[in-house]
């Protein structure tokens, strides 16, 4: 059960990361940019994906616990 | 720059990347004591530490090609199976939770730290700060060894008492991870404050090392690949700057290869003196001279 509900942390946590490397992308967001003028922070953007991609990784890693 | 100063550089970054003593320190001071006219805050001058990182970067991978097969390899298999089965999965994912807060870290913090402390007194200062960091890691693990190989007779019996890379927790490998945020500071090396926190985390001299230097490739090459759009600028020199990137690449792969041979017996001490008298030197001469 532990498991199961830390994965879905995990998997909220990837869609919000998604949130933010799309806002900064845009140029939405503008904390912690070097230039905030910028059209695209891509930098940001990267980070974020890569965020997500880690948290997804993690989820799957709690599941396979669970199931275990 | 001339192409002499450019070489130099290239022969320097890749020097100092490795060693444990600062090449961003080093690569703001020594202009600035030679009193060369270029700038590293100078925006023209981003293509040219791109192309040396990506020398720097280059030589890691070619240090450690089949080691990196069996990580990607393993950060695949690992991550789609939900579960770390072999050594090298979990090296893969050591690495990963490791880059993380040194990419958070950087991604956000770079541009006001450097633009707070990017002044070669400012390097010197932090110069001596990471002699003294050097030092007191040895001086923890010595303490260390004092706990864990009471008996040992050589340095490298005590070594045998600590572990390897692949043996770390993921809090450690995050913490030695984060250390690599304070490399943004010049004059704090980024391997010597990771080897340093490898050594805390109850690694080998030699494995901290080579985790120090598996940690740095994802960080350095990123943020070469990263700037590549600048160097498509046709004001930038490219010729010069490949010249220097590959020589770089070549003072990397020796450096790297000295000090995975040195780490076997060697300790931090010898770079934490160095850079504690460099930078002590350094502010001297930068304070008292005209």
């Amino acid at each position: 059960m532990r498991g199961n509900s830390l994965a879905v942390g995990f998997v909220v946590l990837a869609v919000v990361f998604v949130l933010l490397a799309g806002l900064y992308y845009e140029g939405v967001l503008q904390i912690f940019v070097s230039d905030p003028h910028a059209k695209h922070h891509t930098t940001h953007a990267i980070l974020f994906s890569v965020l997500a991609i880690a948290s997804l990784i993690a989820a799957n890693f709690a599941r396979s616990k669970r199931t275990a | 720059m001339t192409l002499a100063q450019a070489l130099f550089m290239g022969l320097l970054q890749g020097a100092t990347e490795l060693f444990p003593v600062s090449s961003l320190g080093h690569a703001v001071l020594i202009p600035s004591l030679l009193h060369w006219s270029f700038k590293q805050s100078d925006p023209s001058f981003v293509p040219f530490l791109v192309l040396l990182h990506l020398g720097t970067a280059g030589a890691l991978l070619v240090v450690y090609r089949t080691q990196w097969v069996e990580i990607i390899k393993g950060f695949f298999t690992a991550a789609v199976r939900g579960r770390i089965e072999k050594p090298s999965e979990r090296l893969a994912m050591l690495l990963l939770v490791g880059t993380i807060p040194a990419g958070i870290l950087g991604v956000f913090l770079e541009h006001q730290l450097k633009s707070l402390f990017a002044s070669p007194k400012a390097a010197a200062i932090f110069l001596i700060v990471n002699g003294l960091l050097m030092l007191g890691f040895e001086a923890l693990r010595r303490r260390a060894e004092a706990r864990v190989a009471p008996a040992a007779k050589t340095r490298v019996e005590q070594e045998e008492s600590f572990a390897s890379a692949e043996q770390i927790s993921f809090k450690a490998a995050a913490l030695v991870g984060a250390c690599q945020a304070l490399a943004l500071l010049p004059g704090i090396s980024r391997s010597g404050v990771t080897i340093g926190g490898g050594l805390l985390a109850g690694l080998r001299h030699q494995e901290a090392a080579r985790f120090s230097f598996l940690l740095a490739t994802p960080i350095i090459a990123a943020a070469g690949v990263l700037e590549i759009p600048q160097l498509l600028s046709s004001t930038v020199p490219l010729a010069e700057y490949v010249a220097a990137a590959v020589l770089a690449g070549v003072a990397a792969y020796l450096s790297a290869r000295f000090l995975l041979r040195y780490f076997r017996s060697g300790r931090l001490d010898p770079y934490g003196w160095y850079c504690a008298a460099a930078g002590a030197i350094s502010l001297a001469l930068l304070t008292f001279r005209p």
